[in-house]
């Protein structure tokens, strides 16, 4: 029995942890940009991933035609279905539809499913826009985005612009029609794109600059302006009172080293340092609507701890090969 | 037609274990990790959890072939652990580190809100 001490889990093991800490700059539903620090590049790309291909949402991934007089054909509009997302707060309660034990997967299903219905037919000589609108979802929490912001803002203020429209799905012209029934399932951007809650995730390191101000002072105020103009993006400026060189904006750096050429161009090697932070990043994240942007963020970190826990070793097996690999090495 | 199935690529087969361990035959304390369904998501944060070990001598992963679903983390110890004890040492740390880091963000996002509400 010391032996299974020594190879499972004794109690005076050291720990390694780290505490990130969180500075979020600006929050909307579908927009977050936050700092993080104290962690790594792969724990930041980890979350990144996470977010784009593996946190679930609620999108539509069968559907039936009833009929269909359209110009475009049923896959072409089966897939267009597809793509539309869908309000999908229940996604991480739901089940996946080849887990639900409670169904064959007909639609019918509370625990993994959600049946939507469409019937539009064109009887007037106008062109008339089949949208996102005219959608109707069998479960009221899940629906498409822009139907459901559309109806907590003219709740709020009443008035409708051109937006309200909705997202087209296709055009009718008189008497052609469109009749499905869909099924919306829970799935992950890893199995299709049209899973995935995120627009854009990025994240960059936090630039570190350091201006030589003895070397700089060196330089006319026309060579500064040269200097600061090098730079594709606006990252320095000259005070105009005291004609020295700011940093204006650090982010704006796309470690494109511009500027540090420019400086031994100018015969100035050193005149500036840029590190990143390999400690600091700085995340941008956009939902499609599916699931507020911050939500995205926790049920990333959410998402990435299940799947820890799914590669932990098996105990048993796992403590009886370190024994017997200790008794090997004896 | 005879396309395989997507979610091939995410849910591990039947009669699959998720993970097995086979120890080096030539090297002591060394041994390799099979993680089926698991990608660089996962294996770079082990390893560079795994860097943090003073007594991991050596570690790292790889994903032999995108259209194999799997990687494989070589892990090589000093005698004072093992590698399933740094293995599992790793994700023991990770797993906390989530932790403490959703309930920063969480912490943030409230804190954040009270500001909003404050400045209108
Ligand atoms: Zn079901």
């Amino acid at each position: 029995m010391t032996e299974k001490m020594m190879g499972g889990a004794g109690a005076s093991r050291t720990s390694y942890q780290r505490y990130p800490r969180v500075r979020i700059r600006e929050m909307k539903d579908d927009y977050l940009k936050f700092e993080l620090r104290d962690t790594d590049a792969s724990m930041a790309n980890a979350l990144r991933r996470v977010m784009l291909a593996e946190v679930p949402t609620i999108a539509i991934d069968l559907v039936e035609i009833e009929a269909n007089s359209s110009v475009l054909n049923d896959e072409f509009i089966a897939h267009r279905l597809g793509l539309i997302p869908l309000t999908s707060d229940d996604a991480m309660s739901m089940r996946f539809s080849r887990d639900c034990d409670a169904c064959d997967g007909d639609g019918q299903c509370e625990f993994c499913s959600v049946e939507f219905f469409l019937s539009v037919r064109c009887d007037s000589d106008q062109t008339l826009d089949v949208t996102s609108a005219d959608l109707q979802s069998t479960n009221p929490r899940v629906c498409p985005v822009d139907v459901a912001a559309n109806a907590l803002s003219s709740a709020a203020d009443g008035y409708d612009s051109a937006e309200q429209k909705g997202i087209i799905i296709v055009k009718l012209r008189r008497g052609q029609e469109l009749r499905l029934r869909a099924i919306a399932r829970k799935g992950i951007g890893k199995d299709h794109a049209k899973w995935s809650p995120a627009a854009t995730v990025t994240f960059m390191y936090e630039p570190q600059i350091h201006i030589n101000e003895d070397l700089m002072e060196t330089l006319t105020l026309e060579e500064k302006r040269s200097w600061v103009e090098s730079s594709p993006t606006k990252v320095f400026g000259i005070d105009p009172n005291t004609q020295q060189v700011v940093v204006v904006d650090a982010e704006a750096y796309t470690y494109d080293d511009e500027v540090i050429k420019k400086a031994e161009a100018m015969g100035k090697p050193g005149l500036i340092e840029i590190y990143p932070k390999e400690d600091s990043f700085i995340f941008t994240v956009e939902s499609t609507g599916a699931i507020k942007a911050s939500q995205l963020v926790i049920n990333a970190i959410d998402i990435l701890k299940q799947k820890l826990d799914a590669v932990r070793l098996q105990d048993e097996e796992s403590d009886m090969k370190e024994l017997t690999s200790h008794l090997g090495n004896l | 037609m005879n396309a395989p199935d997507r979610y091939e690529r995410f849910v591990v087969p039947e009669g699959t274990k998720k993970v097995s361990y086979e120890r080096d035959t030539k090297i002591v304390n060394a041994a390799s990790f099979t993680v089926e369904r698991e990608d660089h998501t996962i294996g770079n944060i082990l390893r560079m959890q795994l860097h943090r070990d003073p007594n991991v001598l050596f570690a790292g992963y790889k994903l032999p072939h995108p259209l194999q679903y799997k990687i494989i983390v070589r892990i090589q110890t000093t005698s004072q652990s093992s590698p399933t004890q740094a293995y599992s040492q790793a994700i023991d740390d990770l797993d906390k580190e989530l932790d403490s880091l959703k309930k920063g963000f969480e912490d943030e996002k409230t804190r954040f809100e009270e500001k909003l509400r404050q400045g209108y």
